[in-house]
């Protein structure tokens, strides 16, 4: 058991540009500390060139997603306590290529959430008078709890199929993907059914659920894949009778 | 990027540890497969070559090996239609509870299975 005031050892996966190696700091735990105030304390004291991604600081913007203790989780929402251990160890997320310490590449990653187009599609779209869209609240319902994602990574970096094959979309794209497809306001489902039915798509899933396992927001992207592969199948038949 | 990476367990839940074992009975079922056939294939030579590859494994000594393969083969066939059921977007919300009652379906057919073949191998 950790208490307050003890010294925790914060064991991080440094990597230079060259070569990976382990560096160890000694940080003193304090109630409510959390480890990316811990990673600012060793930036401030130790070591200065230590680099890592935070940005809001209460869970929102998702930048500060590293893996602590073999498990993806935001800095920034982990509490060095609640960690109950007295040597923390902290690497850059899998599946994603580092830079330097613990800051990796997401352009890839974003480029695929690009590519679901996860925005409203509206066939009579006009700037010039717009009309405002109603919806019940079940309507809403429907796609909730998937409009929560923050793009923080974690459930990329434990997706063994995102682990193998570069070009696959990955949890994160396909939840935004579903949560567009659900929303009753939305008129491009078939455009991302397009992109999203595919080999790299949601074939690719082979539903190891680690995703949902991990994501700070909770958000199920399992669970939304699992939707989108029905939403798919409905599509490949009526593209086969060249219904669409 | 690695395929390492569907056997890296550290940190991960029960979910991934079904996916990795799905995985590695699939890789042993495989193996089995390319072994069975290559073992009807040796009908082709005649009866007696056929019946001497059986005298070889079909023996108290391999049934050890039978019964894993048993577990091997129950394992991987429920864990297949969970993921079926889940895949059709099915029952997703249960999915905890459906994955430890798969492995409690598996365990009961192994043991059934199990004791047919040490039945059968045995001649009790």
């Amino acid at each position: 058991m950790v208490k307050e005031g003890k010294d925790v050892i914060f064991r991080i996966k440094r990597f230079d540009g060259e070569k990976s190696y382990w560096s160890d700091f000694v940080v003193p735990a304090q109630k409510g500390m959390t480890v990316l105030e811990g990673l600012f304390y060793i930036k401030a004291t130790y070591d200065g060139s230590l680099s890592f991604r935070a940005s809001c600081r209460m869970g929102i913007c998702g930048s500060c997603a590293v893996k602590i203790n073999d498990r993806p989780r935001l800095a920034c929402e982990t509490q060095i306590l609640q960690l109950n251990s007295s040597k923390i160890k902290i690497e850059p997320l899998d599946n994603f290529k580092v830079l330097k310490d613990l800051v990796t590449e997401f352009e890839g990653f974003f480029a695929k959430h690009e590519a679901v187009k996860p925005y409203l599609i509206r066939k009579d779209e006009s700037y010039a008078e717009p009309v405002e869209l109603i919806q019940k609240p079940e309507e809403l319902q429907v796609y909730y709890d998937f409009s929560f994602c923050i793009k923080c990574g974690a459930c990329f970096s434990v997706c063994p199929a995102a682990a193998t094959r570069e070009d696959y979309l990955g949890p994160a794209a396909m939840a935004a993907a579903y949560r567009f497809n659900a929303d009753s306001r939305d008129e491009g489902r078939y455009f991302r059914l397009a992109t999203i039915c595919s080999d790299g798509g949601v074939w690719r899933c082979h539903f190891a659920a680690e995703c949902s396992e991990v994501c700070p927001k909770n958000i199920e992207p399992a669970k939304a894949i699992q939707k989108l592969r029905f939403q798919s199948a409905v599509y490949m038949i009526n593209r086969a009778f060249k219904r669409w | 990027m690695s395929w390492l990476k569907w056997f890296e367990f550290r940190g991960k839940s029960i979910f991934h540890l079904s996916y990795s074992f799905h995985r590695l009975t699939g890789l042993v079922l495989v193996l089995y497969l390319l072994m069975h056939l290559s073992y009807l294939t040796s009908l082709t030579f005649g009866r007696e070559v056929y019946e001497a590859f059986i005298a070889t494994t079909v023996t108290p000594t391999f049934l050890i090996f039978d019964i894993l393969l048993v577990l091997v083969g129950v394992f991987h066939g429920v864990n297949g239609l969970r993921l079926v059921l889940h895949e059709f977007g099915l029952a997703y919300d249960a999915r905890r509870p459906i994955l430890y009652l798969s492995y409690i379906i598996a365990f009961i057919l192994w043991l059934y299975a199990s004791y047919k073949l040490y039945v059968f191998v045995m001649g009790v």
